[in-house]
């Protein structure tokens, strides 16, 4: 009989048992009546001899069925029925799955975006990133120079190809309003190097690497809501920077370059030509900003081509300009190589692990919360475990049923919980901020759905199959034993909670700990002095075309009637230009120092040097310790002039006065006289070290280098102003003198003082956020669990309550009963955690600043945390366990 | 809990009893199960009830086939006989039975070898 045959005629083959099985009894029973046997005991005895009726005809039935499927279906059906009959519980449950399996679910989702998944490139394995590096000076990483990077090109073997880019903002106008926009410059071997293919037009040619050729490949989002995803965009001309460019190229929609993260790379939304410019080429010792891309030769491996990357440092040094070399000597180049993916994902690895590890935990203790629940669930359930015992059900039997109902809940959870993390992963990938190397889209991918059901199904036997194994243990007790509340069933499961419930706390302590820390290490952090006063400053940037303004004298007469115009806006106190803002990086050279060790070939010194113009210190509150600051009359006619910060004037010139003493930049540039002292100044965003540093008159700067396309950031002035009332109501009137002068220019970044402070610590204060809402959420399950199990054991020990109180016992002695299991449960639960978070925070303490990972305060502050929430949910039961009325309690019996 | 017929007889040994039984002649569940235990002098322990799960397998695997009749007491009874493939599966399997209890036998018995 083939199986679907037998799926119709089944319901006949039952009656035909049923029947046949009825006709056997009955057909005994004459029998017996006959041999003289009364009616009533010879029903018994036929009874007797068939065995048990019902399991004769279900294991007769099961021979027609597929056993294993079909009773998981009946269980599934008698699961899904228990848990409607029992909603509260099923709501609690689910929600405490789904929460769990939810958050792991978004945070894997990320991890596995970023750390797991390789690169989206042609054998991302094979693709370097190559770095050169001056230890000496404190740079141990940068980018490569381009007169360095062609050297390197030249003598490399290793690699079968290598390429070059820089991030680059271009401003796009044309018949719309100006939008600025971050590109990229790249060499024509970049994107065969990826295997990158543009969807529309081609890539750039070799011919293409030689300066003067103006063409740009868009990328698909730019190329979609510029414009109109045009599809004959090939060809047509777009003013970049107010020059003629032609599109040649679209790039599909899933391409990103450069990726997030090595040397501060953003993702760009045009690409143009890398074309070094003679100029460029030129700049030995400078601008080392180029990010440097190579695919490894095949079969050659990492160690080699490292050993040779590293033997190159010598060669490229041996090209510099003799006085260079000389002024550098003992600040050798290093050239290093690492891996491009390690190099995307290193800055975020560490995050991305203690949040996936938080994650983890909270599941776990949603976990114990569901099983604890399960576990108080079975003690109600005796009856009907007794009932299927007795009718025949096996303890294997059972198991499986138990295990189906949890599978059930997980499945349900799981499912809820997934359509929770995408909600979670679109609120976290909103709240990344720029300064953290996240891609800000992040599919669900095939291993994020495996993931789910790993995580149900894996949770099903974490939560459930201890409750089963209970229950199922219930059948080895007798069938239709009494005695529910008493004997060992009771104890076991009284211990089993009391279980759950200390895993709960410790697992909780650890997050509490790890996010204890992480807030302690925050509030540091702003607590610290950066050196300025932020309050009433608006800041903004306005970079000045090169093409429009090509003479010194111009931009240098923009800039100064700028000054001039916003300074005389009502409500403004003070007005200053600056090439950078505090907390924003800065640009680094080497100078030398007149009369010091080092003018004499030794060590130069590594210095921040920022460019400024107009009241300055003023408006950013930074204290000008000595001297005089800058003023209209520095000009470039005028003596050159400097100020240095206090660090470096005790630095350099060590038990003297600095003022006077004169240093220059390089070795080209002519000296400079020191003639003030200002207060040091966080370049770095807070928390990092404070560095040396130099500020210039802008107006001193030589006609040069607003020449050089290599000096940009004196092209892209920062303007800050001091208000009297709320600085951000300044914007439009600023706005608005920046646009009389020239109503074409873009603006950006406008920003307050305390938005950068504020943006300088996101990448902290997310970290902080996130690892805070997890604990938070690790806490309320510990904290429900606790109750919970509290609540239960005072309605199981109502009885018992109710004896002490006839005998006696005041309600102040139960209360303190009550409290004082819950305080041993979570004390236990804490003390385990203690040790757990000892052994586990130090891996986090990178992520710590002035804090240390074992820090005593937050420790000892977190445990009192959680022994008073423990007590506070062991108070509410406790309470109505005071308020037993004895009689009540005893009449139960 | 185990299933009474694997307590009492190796796995199979209901079943060839059965078809053993119903080579002789047809039967309907009742008798069959008197004879089994009349034949074996009540030697063997067997619920009765264990004999229908053993009859549904036979009757899937095609061993046998049942019909519904009257009996001679005017009882509605389900006839089972013995089909083709099922006497010739009792066939392999007294034979197979009877090397297996040659063997145990042997091995049973002391000494000789």
């Amino acid at each position: 009989m083939n199986w679907f045959k037998q799926l119709f005629s089944r319901r006949r083959l039952y009656d035909d048992l049923s029947e046949e099985i009825h006709e056997h009894l009955e057909e005994k029973i004459e029998e017996l009546v006959a041999s003289g046997m009364p009616r009533k005991e010879a029903a018994a005895a036929a009874r007797r001899e068939f065995g048990n009726v019902t399991l004769a005809e279900e294991d007769s039935r099961e021979v027609w069925r597929w056993p294993l499927i079909e009773n998981f279906l009946m269980d599934l059906r008698f699961g899904l029925r228990m848990l409607s009959k029992n909603l509260g519980f099923t709501a609690v449950a689910v929600l405490t799955l789904a929460l769990g399996i939810g958050a792991n679910t978004a945070i894997f989702g990320v991890v596995n975006a970023v750390l797991l998944r390789p690169l989206p490139f042609k054998q991302p394995s094979r693709l370097m990133m190559l770095f050169e590096g001056i230890p000496k000076l404190g740079f141990p990483k940068m980018g490569f120079s381009a007169p360095d990077f062609a050297v390197f090109e030249r003598a490399q073997k290793s690699f079968e190809s290598v390429g070059v880019y820089q991030n680059k903002y271009f401003n796009l106008s044309g018949d719309r309003e100006p939008d600025r926009l971050m590109a990229a410059r790249i060499s024509s071997s970049v994107f065969p190097m990826l295997g990158a293919e543009p969807m529309l037009g081609r890539r750039f040619t070799i011919g293409e690497d030689a300066p003067g050729q103006n063409v740009v490949i868009l990328s698909y989002g730019l190329w979609q809501h510029r414009f109109g995803a045009d599809p004959g965009i090939i060809g047509r001309n777009l003013e970049l920077n107010r020059q003629p460019y032609t599109v040649i190229g679209v790039m599909p929609k899933a391409f990103d370059f450069p990726l997030r993260g090595p040397q501060g790379s953003e993702p760009a939304e045009l690409w143009v030509p890398m074309a070094f410019t003679a100029t460029e080429l030129e700049g030995w010792g400078t601008n080392y900003m180029n990010g440097v891309l190579a695919r490894l030769r095949p079969g050659l491996a990492f160690q080699h081509a490292s050993a040779e990357a590293e033997s190159l440092s010598r060669s490229i040094g041996s090209n510099y300009p003799p006085e260079l070399t000389k002024a550098f000597q003992g600040a050798e180049l290093k050239v290093s190589m690492n891996s491009y993916h390690e190099e995307v994902v290193k800055s975020v690895r560490t995050l991305l692990l203690i949040l996936m590890a938080a994650v983890v935990l909270v599941l776990l203790i949603a976990c114990a919360n569901v099983a604890t629940l399960l576990v108080s669930r079975a003690a109600s359930r005796q009856k009907e475990v007794a009932l299927r015992t007795t009718l025949g059900a096996t303890r294997v039997r059972l198991l499986r049923q138990m295990l189906t109902e949890s599978l059930l809940l997980a499945l349900i959870g799981g499912s809820l919980g997934f359509a929770f993390a995408s909600w979670v992963k679109t609120l976290l990938l909103s709240l990344v901020p720029e300064s953290v190397p996240l891609p800000r889209d992040i599919p669900i991918s095939g291993s994020v759905i495996v993931f789910v059901l790993a995580a149900s199904f894996l949770t099903t036997v974490l939560f459930g199959l201890v409750p089963a194994f209970q229950v199922s243990a219930m059948a080895l007790y007798g069938p239709l034993q009494e005695g529910g509340r008493s004997g060992t069933p009771g104890r076991l499961r009284h211990r089993l909670q009391g279980f759950f419930v200390t895993v709960e706390f410790a697992l909780a302590l650890v997050l509490l700990i790890g996010s204890g820390l992480l807030i302690r290490s925050f509030a540091k952090l702003l607590e610290t002095n950066p050196g300025f006063r932020p309050d009433h400053v608006l800041t903004l940037n306005i970079p000045i075309p090169s093409e429009r303004y090509t003479q010194a004298t111009k931009v240098r007469q923009f800039y100064e009637q700028l000054l001039d115009r916003a300074g005389n806006i009502a409500g403004v106190k003070a007005v200053g230009l600056t090439s950078d803002l505090p907390l924003n990086g800065c640009g680094t050279i080497a100078i030398q120092i007149e009369g010091g060790r080092n003018t004499g070939g030794e060590t130069p010194q590594a210095i921040c040097q920022t460019w400024q113009v107009g009241n300055y210190f003023q408006t950013l509150g930074i204290p000008l310790l000595k001297g005089r600051s800058f003023t209209l009359e520095d000009r470039i006619d005028t003596q050159p002039v400097a100020i240095v910060s206090e660090m470096a004037g005790r630095q350099f010139w060590p038990g003297q006065d600095p003022i006077g003493k004169r240093i220059r930049w390089g070795v080209y540039t002519p000296w400079q006289t020191i003639v003030g002292i200002a207060g040091d100044v966080n370049d770095e965003p807070l928390g990092q070290p404070v560095r040396l540093h130099v500020y210039r008159p802008y107006l001193q700067m030589a006609d040069l280098f607003f020449e050089d396309s290599r000096f940009g950031e004196v092209r892209s002035m920062n303007l800050a102003a001091l208000s009297q009332t709320d600085p951000a109501s300044l914007t439009s009137a600023v706005i608005g003198q920046i646009h009389s002068l020239d109503p074409d220019l873009a603006v950006a970044h406008i920003r307050t003082m305390t938005q950068v402070i504020s943006s300088s610590v996101a990448g902290p204060r997310f970290n902080t956020l996130l690892l805070g809402v997890f604990a938070g959420v690790a806490l309320f399950l510990a904290a429900i669990g606790i109750y919970g199990v509290m609540a239960y054991a005072i309605a199981q020990q109502t009885h018992e309550i109710g004896i002490r109180l006839a005998l006696g016992a005041q309600p102040r002695n139960v209360l303190q009963l009550v409290l004082r299991r819950g305080v041993r449960l979570a004390g236990v639960g804490a003390a385990f955690g203690v040790a757990a978070a000892l052994a586990l925070t130090r891996l986090m303490a990178g992520l710590l600043y002035d804090v240390s990972a074992t820090d005593p305060v937050t420790f000892s502050c977190v445990v009192i945390l959680l022994l008073a929430i423990a007590l506070l949910a062991c108070y509410v039961p406790a309470r109505r366990a005071m308020r037993v009325d004895p009689m009540v309690a005893l009449r139960y019996e | 809990m185990k299933k009474p017929e694997q307590r009492d007889l190796f796995p199979g040994a209901l079943e060839m009893m059965i078809l053993r039984t119903l080579k002789r002649q047809p039967l309907h569940g009742y008798a069959l199960v008197q004879h089994i235990k009349r034949t074996s002098n009540d030697l063997l322990q067997i619920e009765e009830g264990s004999l229908y799960p053993a009859l549904q397998r036979l009757l899937k695997e095609e061993l046998v086939k049942a019909e519904w009749a009257v009996s001679s007491t005017n009882r509605r009874v389900r006839i089972y006989r013995l089909t083709a493939a099922g006497a010739k599966h009792l066939q392999r399997q007294v034979s197979s039975f009877e090397r297996m209890l040659e063997g145990i036998t042997r091995v049973l018995t002391p000494g000789e070898s």
